[in-house]
C-alpha cells in the first residue's frame, strides 16, 4: 500500500510538470521565453522534490544499491 | 587470419574528467538545464503545430498543407543563386514524398513528435532516446535547408545523448531505466518478468521438448 502510493504520488508528480510546461507554452507561446522557461523548471524541481522525500525513501535509486 | 589478430580487444578509458561530466550525478543539475531548455524549445516549436487557428493536424480539409508549402519552397531550385537544399538526393526525397502527398501523415509525424520529444526532455523520461529523436529531427531540418535555431538544439541534442545516463537523473530516468535497464543489463521489472516467463517451462517440458531448450 505504502508503494502504491508513492508510486502515484511520483507519477503525478511528474505528469504535472508535464501539464504545466504544456499550459505555460500554451498560455505564453514564445512572447519570453526565459519567463516561461522558468515555471516550468520550477515545476522540475517540485518534482524532484516530491519524488527525494517520497519515492526515493520508499524504493531507493539506481546506482545506490 | 582473424580479425582479433590486426585488431586485440583493449578497452580505451574516457580522460576522468569526461566521465565526470557525462557520468557522475553530480552534473545533474547542468543536465537538467540542457534537457530542460531543449524540451521547452521542442515543445514550443510543436504545439502550435498540434493546437490552434494555425495547427498542421486535423483540420478542415487536407492536413499538412503548411509541410506541403514548406516543401515545395525548399525543393524549388531558382533561377539565380543557390537552392536551399545543397544535396540532390535529399532534394529527391523530399519531391518524392511531396508527389505521393506523404505530407498528409508526416506532418503528423512532426508535429506530434516534436511535442512528445519536448514532454519526454521535460519530465526527463527516455532521455537518450527523445534527445536522439529530437536530434535526428533538427538534421533532417537543417538538411532541407532551414537553419533557425537548429544548429545550436542540435548540438544540445547531441551533449544530452552522450550525457544519457544522467541527464534524466532528475527525472523519470532515475527510476525508469533501473526498472527496465540497458539492452545489455536488464533492469529489475524485466529481469522479473523474465523469470516468470522462463518458470512454467522449468515447469513441464519446456518449449524444446523434454530434452531440448537451447544450449
Amino acid at each position: 500500500m505504502v508503494k502504491q502510493l508513492a508510486l502515484i504520488t511520483g507519477v503525478l508528480a511528474w505528469v504535472g510538470v508535464a501539464a504545466v510546461a504544456v499550459l505555460v507554452v500554451n498560455a505564453w507561446q514564445d512572447d519570453n521565453q526565459v519567463l516561461a522557461f522558468l515555471p516550468i523548471l520550477a515545476a522540475v524541481v517540485v518534482a524532484w522534490a516530491i519524488g527525494e522525500v517520497v519515492t526515493h525513501r520508499v524504493f531507493g535509486t539506481w546506482g545506490e544499491e | 587470419m582473424t580479425l582479433a589478430k590486426w585488431f586485440p580487444h583493449t578497452q580505451l578509458r574516457d580522460p576522468s574528467w569526461l566521465s565526470f561530466i557525462f557520468g557522475s550525478t553530480q552534473m545533474a543539475p547542468l543536465w537538467l538545464l540542457a534537457r530542460a531548455y531543449l524540451g521547452y524549445q521542442w515543445l514550443l516549436a510543436g504545439w502550435h503545430k498540434v493546437y490552434g487557428d494555425e495547427r498542421w493536424i486535423a483540420v478542415k480539409g487536407e492536413d499538412g498543407q503548411a509541410l506541403r508549402s514548406f516543401w515545395e519552397r525548399q525543393t524549388a531550385i531558382p533561377e539565380q543563386g543557390r537552392p536551399a537544399i545543397t544535396y540532390d538526393w535529399y532534394r529527391d526525397f523530399l519531391n518524392y514524398m511531396l508527389e505521393h502527398e506523404w505530407y498528409t501523415w508526416f506532418s503528423w509525424v512532426i508535429a506530434i513528435g516534436e511535442v512528445t520529444v519536448g514532454l519526454l526532455l521535460i519530465v526527463g523520461l527516455f532521455t537518450g532516446i527523445a534527445a536522439l529523436a529530437g536530434a535526428t529531427l533538427n538534421f533532417n531540418f537543417l538538411l532541407a535547408g532551414s537553419a533557425s535555431t537548429n544548429p545550436v538544439l542540435f548540438i544540445l541534442a547531441v551533449l544530452v545523448l552522450f550525457g544519457w545516463k544522467v541527464a534524466g537523473w532528475i527525472g523519470l530516468d532515475r527510476w525508469v531505466l533501473p526498472a527496465l535497464g540497458t539492452p545489455w543489463q536488464p533492469g529489475a521489472a524485466v529481469s522479473t518478468v523474465a523469470h516468470r516467463l522462463e518458470r512454467p517451462q522449468r515447469r513441464g517440458l519446456g518449449r524444446f521438448g523434454e530434452t531440448g531448450g537451447h544450449a
